[in-house]
Order: C-alpha cells, then sequence, then structure tokens
C-alpha cells in the first residue's frame, strides 16, 4: 500500500513488477529498492539525526514533493508521509532532534515540516529558487541557514518572517554544507567561501577554488577530535578536491583526484568525464563517498588517498547521497539528472527520455555499511 | 520627477553617452537603484534573460541576445565592469561568427560597432570586419569606421570610406550621403581654422600679449638621484604664442626631428601606412585591461643574494607598535608573513608569461577547439555549450528549473 497517492500503479506494492524482470544496469548491487519513490528524479536525500530512534529518510524530488520513509532493521522501507512544494524540492535537512524536517525549493520558499503533527509552515522567503538548506545548532542561537541563487544567505529563525540575517555573496549558491562552527558555499563562477558560525554568523575567508570547472557539490569533513577541519569539493567535470582550512603544509596536504571517468587507463579512446552529484562522508570512519552521471558510486580513503571500492554502472546517473547517522546505512537515487540535455527546436530536451528514476539504499561490505534497499518510480520529464 | 532630475545631475560624470540617448526613466531608475545598492530586480532580470538565451532558440536567437545587450546597456550607465558588457559583447560576437545570415543584421552590426567602442584599437575590428563582410551593405558600418577616422584627425580616409560605402551601394544611401556631407562641412571648417591660424601666428612675434600667459607647459623638473630627463617638443597654441619670458626664436612648425611622421591633410604628401589586408585568421584583441604589461625586457632587475643555506632571505614585515586582539575561537585566521619557499612554485608555475588573452586567441581557440572536437583527449559527458553559452554560467539545476517554469507558463496559459 502506498501513502504517497496512486499517480502511478507501480509505485504501489514492494518491489514492483520490475524486479524480476529488471535487467542488471537498473539495480546491478542488489541494493534493496525504496517503495513508492517519487514521481520525478530525487534532488536530495536525508537520514534522520542520532536523536531519533530508527532510521527516517526524506527524500526531494522534482516532482515538487517530499517523502518520509522508515528504513526498518531487516531492509524493508515504509512510506511514511509526504508535504508538498509549489516547485521542485532542491534541498532537505533535518532539525538536531529529528522532529522538523526543513525543506528549499524552487518556488523560492522554505518550509518547515513538524513530522508529528505533520504540517509543514512557510518559514523563509528569498527572490529566487533556494538551492541549500542547512541547519544551525549553536550553543546560543539556533536557525536555518539558506542559500538562493539570488546571491545571498539568509539564516531563519523559523518563528519570524524575517531573516535574523542575510549575507551578500558575490554569486549565486551552488552547493553548500554545515558542521558547526563551519560552513562551506561553493558559489557560481567558481567561487567559495568559509563562513564561522560562532556567536554570529560572519564570512571567514574566500578561497581561490582548487578546481578549473564549476562547482557542483560540496561536504564537511573532521578532523580525529571530531572538529570540521576541511571539505571536499566536486565539480562538473569529473574531480573533486579535498582542501584542508589551516594545514600545516598546503601544498602537500591538499589535493585534487579524478573521479567518474570512463575509460580510465585506455588510452586510445577518449575518456568520457561525468559530473560529480554529491559527496558524503562517513560519520564513523571518515572515508568518503561520491556519486556521479556516469551512473556509478565510488568510496574513498582521503587519508590514504586511495579508492576503496567502486560500484557496477547503473543505467542513470545517481544523483543524490547520504550516510545515515552511525554509518551502517548507505542511500543513493538513481534518476536523470539533465545532464545531458539537448535543443530540439523551441524547448529543452532531455537526451535520452529516461524510463524510471530510483532510490535506492544500499550497504557494501568492507566499508562497514550494512543495508541495501532500492525504489523505483516511473518518471515521465 | 523632479528627484530624478536632480540624481541625473548628480551624476552626469559617469554616465557613458549613448549615441541613440538614454531612456530618461531607464536611466533614472538605475540611478536610483545603485543608490539604494539594492540589486535584487537587476539580478534577478539577468537570470531571466540568461535562462531565456539557454531555453529560447526559435528562429532568432539574436534577438534575444540584442535584448539582453540593450538591457544591459540602459541598465548600468556607468558601462563598467558590473554590467559585464564586453563580456556580454564578446560571446555575441563569437556566437554568431559563423552566421552568414546575420551578417548585414543591422542588431548585429551594431553589437559589433558596441564591442569596436571597447576596443584599444577599432579601426583594427573594421577592418576585420570588412575582410570578413559584415555590414559592408549598411550605412551604419562606414559612418562609424569614417568617424574612427576623424577622431584621429584622418580626413582623408575619412572621406575614403563614404566613397567606398557608396561603391559597396550601402544602404540606406540618403543617410550616408547626409552624413558625407556633414563630414565635408566639418572638414572645410577644420581647413579654414588651421589657416587662420597659420596665419595668424605669423604675426604673433610683433603682437603684444595682453594678459600675461602662465607657462602651463613648463619644463619637467627631476626628482631625487635621477637625472635623466625626457626630451620635451611642445607643440600647439600656447606655446607658439610665445608666453612672456620665454623667448623663442622661431615659430615651432612641424616636429623636425621625430621619428613620427605627423599626416598634414594640408600637404597631402604623405600617407599614413595602412596595414596591407591580410587575411584575418582572427579578432584583434579587445579588451583594454589596464593591469596588463606586455612583457618586455627586464632592466636593471637584481635578483636577490641567496645565502649560504640556499634559502631566499626576504625581510620580515615589520610588526605593529600595538598587540593586535586575536580572538580566540577553533579558526583563528593566518596572519604570519608568507615566506615563499623555492621548492613549492605553486604560485609561480601556475601562470605562462607571455599568454595574453585577447578576444583575438580566444577566438582562435574556440574554432580550434571545434575543429579537434572529434580528437580530443577528454570528453565532457554534459551539456557544456548550454551551461556556458550565455554571459554567466548555469547549473544543471537552473537550466531544469527554467524548464520548469516554462512548462508551467504553458500550462498556465492552456488553463486560462
Amino acid at each position: 500500500m502506498s501513502l504517497f497517492g496512486t499517480s502511478s500503479s507501480f509505485g504501489t506494492g514492494g518491489t514492483g513488477v520490475f524486479g524480476s524482470t529488471t535487467t542488471d544496469s537498473h539495480n546491478p548491487m542488489k541494493d534493496v529498492e525504496v517503495t513508492s519513490p517519487p514521481d520525478d528524479s530525487i534532488s536530495c536525500l536525508a537520514f534522520s539525526p542520532p536523536s531519533l530512534p530508527g532510521n527516517f529518510l526524506i527524500g526531494g524530488s522534482w516532482a515538487n514533493d517530499v517523502r518520509c520513509w522508515e528504513v526498518q532493521d531487516n531492509g524493508q522501507t515504509v512510506p511514511k508521509a509526504q508535504q508538498m512544494h509549489t516547485g521542485p524540492v532542491l534541498d532537505v535537512c533535518w532539525s538536531d532532534d529529528g522532529s522538523k524536517v526543513f525543506t528549499a525549493s524552487c518556488d523560492k520558499t522554505a518550509k518547515m515540516w513538524d513530522l508529528n503533527s505533520n504540517q509543514a509552515m512557510q518559514i523563509a522567503q528569498h527572490d529566487g529558487p533556494i538551492r541549500t538548506i542547512h541547519w544551525i545548532k549553536a550553543p546560543n542561537y539556533s536557525c536555518v541557514m539558506t542559500g538562493s541563487w539570488d546571491k545571498t544567505l539568509k539564516f531563519w529563525d523559523t518563528r519570524s518572517p524575517n531573516p535574523m540575517m542575510s549575507l551578500q555573496m558575490p554569486e549565486r549558491c551552488y552547493c553548500a554544507d554545515v558542521v558547526y562552527p563551519m560552513a562551506v558555499v561553493a558559489t557560481a563562477e567558481r567561487g567559495l567561501i568559509v563562513y564561522q558560525l560562532e556567536n554570529q554568523p560572519s564570512e571567514f575567508r574566500r578561497i581561490d577554488s582548487p578546481l578549473k570547472h564549476q562547482h557542483r557539490c560540496v561536504a564537511i569533513f573532521k578532523d580525529k577530535q571530531n572538529k570540521p577541519t576541511g571539505f571536499a569539493l566536486g565539480s562538473i567535470e569529473g574531480r573533486v578536491a579535498i582542501h584542508y582550512i589551516n594545514p600545516p603544509n598546503p601544498a602537500k596536504d591538499n589535493f585534487t583526484f579524478k573521479c567518474h571517468r570512463s575509460n580510465g587507463t585506455n588510452t586510445t579512446t577518449p575518456q568520457d568525464i561525468y559530473a560529480v552529484n554529491a559527496i558524503a562522508f562517513h560519520p564513523v570512519h571518515g572515508t568518503l563517498a561520491t556519486v556521479g552521471s556516469d551512473g556509478r558510486f565510488s568510496f574513498w580513503d582521503k587519508d590514504a588517498r586511495t579508492k576503496l571500492k567502486t560500484s557496477e554502472q547503473l543505467d542513470q546517473p545517481i544523483t543524490a547521497c547520504c550516510f545515515n547517522h552511525n554509518g551502517n546505512i548507505f542511500a543513493y537515487s538513481s534518476s536523470y539528472d539533465w545532464s545531458k540535455v539537448e535543443r530540439k527546436g523551441p524547448a529543452l530536451e532531455p537526451r535520452p527520455p529516461p524510463q524510471a528514476s530510483h532510490g535506492a539504499v544500499h550497504a557494501g561490505a568492507g566499508t562497514g555499511c550494512r543495508f541495501q534497499a532500492w525504489s523505483r518510480p516511473i518518471c515521465v520529464i | 520627477m523632479a528627484e530624478g532630475d536632480v540624481e541625473w545631475e548628480l551624476s552626469k560624470e559617469n554616465i557613458q553617452p549613448l549615441r541613440r540617448g538614454r531612456d530618461i526613466s531607464a536611466l533614472h531608475q538605475a540611478l536610483s537603484l545603485q543608490q539604494e545598492a539594492s540589486n535584487s530586480t537587476v539580478c534577478q532580470h539577468r537570470q531571466a534573460f540568461e535562462a531565456e538565451l539557454r531555453v529560447n532558440d526559435g528562429e532568432d536567437p539574436l534577438d534575444v541576445w540584442d535584448r539582453y545587450i540593450k538591457w544591459t546597456v540602459q541598465t548600468f550607465p556607468q558601462g563598467g565592469k558590473e554590467s559585464n558588457i564586453s563580456v556580454l559583447l564578446e560571446r555575441a560576437i563569437t556566437r554568431f561568427a559563423e552566421e552568414k545570415k546575420y551578417y548585414n543584421d543591422s542588431r548585429y552590426l551594431d553589437i559589433w560597432l558596441k564591442f569596436a567602442e571597447h576596443c584599444p584599437d577599432p579601426l583594427d575590428i573594421f577592418r576585420y570586419m570588412q575582410s570578413k563582410g559584415i555590414g559592408v551593405l549598411l550605412s551604419a558600418f562606414y559612418i562609424a569606421w569614417s568617424e574612427e577616422y576623424e577622431r584621429m584627425g584622418n580626413y582623408k580616409k575619412a572621406d575614403c570610406m563614404y566613397q567606398e560605402g557608396f561603391k559597396c551601394g550601402a544602404e540606406p544611401r540618403e543617410k550616408l550621403m547626409q552624413f558625407h556631407r556633414s563630414l565635408q562641412a566639418r572638414v572645410s571648417r577644420h581647413v579654414m581654422s588651421a589657416i587662420a591660424d597659420q596665419d595668424s601666428s605669423e604675426e604673433d612675434d610683433a603682437m603684444e600679449i595682453e594678459e600675461p600667459q602662465r607657462i602651463t607647459l613648463g619644463e619637467l623638473k627631476t626628482r631625487g638621484k635621477k637625472k635623466a630627463v625626457a626630451p620635451i617638443n611642445r607643440t600647439g597654441n600656447r606655446v607658439i604664442k610665445n608666453p612672456r619670458g620665454l623667448q623663442m626664436n622661431a615659430p615651432l612648425g612641424p616636429v623636425q626631428n621625430s621619428c613620427l611622421m605627423v599626416f598634414d591633410e594640408n600637404k597631402a604628401s604623405f600617407v599614413p601606412q595602412e596595414p596591407k589586408p591580410e587575411s584575418w585568421m582572427a579578432l584583434p584583441s579587445s579588451r583594454a585591461k589596464e593591469n596588463e604589461q606586455r612583457p618586455d625586457k627586464w632592466t636593471n632587475i637584481k635578483m636577490p643574494q641567496k645565502s649560504r643555506f640556499g634559502q631566499v632571505i626576504r625581510a620580515p614585515p615589520s610588526r605593529p607598535n600595538f598587540q593586535p586582539f586575536v580572538e580566540e575561537c577553533d579558526l583563528p585566521p593566518t596572519m604570519t608573513p608568507c615566506k615563499i619557499n623555492p621548492s613549492v612554485n605553486l604560485v609561480l608555475s601556475a601562470r605562462k608569461l607571455c599568454r595574453e588573452e585577447t578576444p583575438l586567441k580566444r577566438l582562435q581557440s574556440h574554432q580550434q577547439q571545434q575543429r579537434d572536437e572529434g580528437r580530443a583527449p577528454e570528453q565532457s559527458m554534459y551539456c557544456k555549450e548550454l551551461l556556458f553559452s550565455g554571459a554567466t554560467e548555469f547549473c544543471f539545476e537552473e537550466l531544469r528549473a527554467e524548464r520548469f517554469r516554462q512548462k508551467y507558463r504553458n500550462r498556465e496559459g492552456s488553463d486560462s
């Protein structure tokens, strides 16, 4: 049964008809599919924080909705609830106590979704689509940080319609991450700004981009004392940069590595380069996972500078990923990411038209994850 | 409206004049927006244009570019870096560089002429355009070229341009004739006044000067130990009129010992060399970047002495007298002076000397890229052209959001 409405018949029921007839490229890792996935590409995933017992997964999609599933210990996913926006949802995050979910959308608003009462109310307003949303919990304040394409970064106390603070950025916000007391925002035109959040948010430093291409995703990592010490930045041309804020030896400690490219060793055919769509760090081991438009995900060890594992290639790009709070579960979504678009007459059409979009939860042996799940909605763009 | 007038009066110097004049309401709006320092509406407007550039691919893509450029010029009266106008013009030109159907479109010519205005050497641009055949059937092209020659004082060539225009059958013909007539009037006025000046200067020696003339163009004094003095040859009315106290024996005529042959159209004996029309590989340079230095010989530069240990000694910057307050926080800002370790030449190796980033080279490399497309060692598996086709870049989400907005608008349109 599906709590999400009956927009697609395939969405109802367990693993669906496709489970038996699927070719390997759809779910080559044999991960568990999440039931009742969204009808369109999934833009973001977020697992619940440790303060909430159990594992709950939130996914926002281009079908204007945000869905919540409970991921049980035996691997089954149970759809729980859903909220709608009037535009595609670009980012989601949880509050630290696990009672609220914040969603940011192209309709220039952000909403706070109270899971207990299943009510959502608007808490933020921008002049342009809101691209990122994060919850900040400081000792003396807590707020929601929203980054938008209107070149501003705003901080909202959820009780007031006006922002607590608004910071101007040089360009549109493309991605951001927050680990108190540090926040990193990557903007258009290869801008990179680090903010410090103690007392009140302020710009800490603008960094020259370590990458030559457009920034796509960013994730902060912590040191052995569990303090944020640097970030990983991914670009649209198959490269990730590891950058420390105050390294003892910047030339040696900061580095970039290539990823999500095909024909690695084959030099005769041109190498295909794909975009890195998301980066996530394992909360316990500190290893990082990257997912790309080539339809693969990979795990890396940044300290040993090695690749740990790469998945098989899925038939569609992987658009988002996240770890749960103890790192046992790795969730990734397989859906069209519009990296290949072609003009056909007066409109933009994706090339080729996708058949389905999936959300998958995966656990691989050897990296400390334990669980796999899959989901399989039909999507028509 | 009275307040608007005041704003305009106060900012007169900052407004770049437009040939066709500025829309007064747009000007007021732009100036008031700048005073409030709120640019969100401008930002949104620009984003809308950028989106339209990528999504709209109908019969006439030039139309979007044309409107975008006109809006930018009206909204940013100073025409500075914020407006991104030079990037925009360059992109527009490059985008349609191969599309012959636009070569004699007056909007495309307009863009080229604006581009030429931003270049240090517009004549180069005009010659390039002629060789390619851009705008050769339009009067505005010849008028602009001729005006450039006139600005440089080359009246003969200026007149030539009009002849060229008539020969090529530029349209509209009446406009060409009208401008030609006004050029001829200006030239004759100039010739008359030049003759009058020459006549009057001969009488100057005998004439009494009513007011004491200030020596505005006095000799340069040297400063410091350097004694080299640049040779001074001043020409012009002031000096010819023999200020009191400074007797010159002969009126200064054409400078004898300069290497440049100054064109004097009265003599019409010497014509400055026109570069032979050669086939153009690419556009001449446009961006008048101030801080770009032409690479030249490094004279009088001494390398710092290396110490015994092979480290380059640099004097540490002087410490301030007071104790700067350092706030304790997790991420202390680094304030220590930077010592360049010679083994880590990251800064120096990133820059390649003699790599002038001119639009000439950019267009060349762009064309080279297009030829090399099949042979590239790497291929980007995403829609590069769409992301970067405007003046600023787009990300996949912005493209998709624009598509969503279009669909939504169409749906609304069909419903109502």
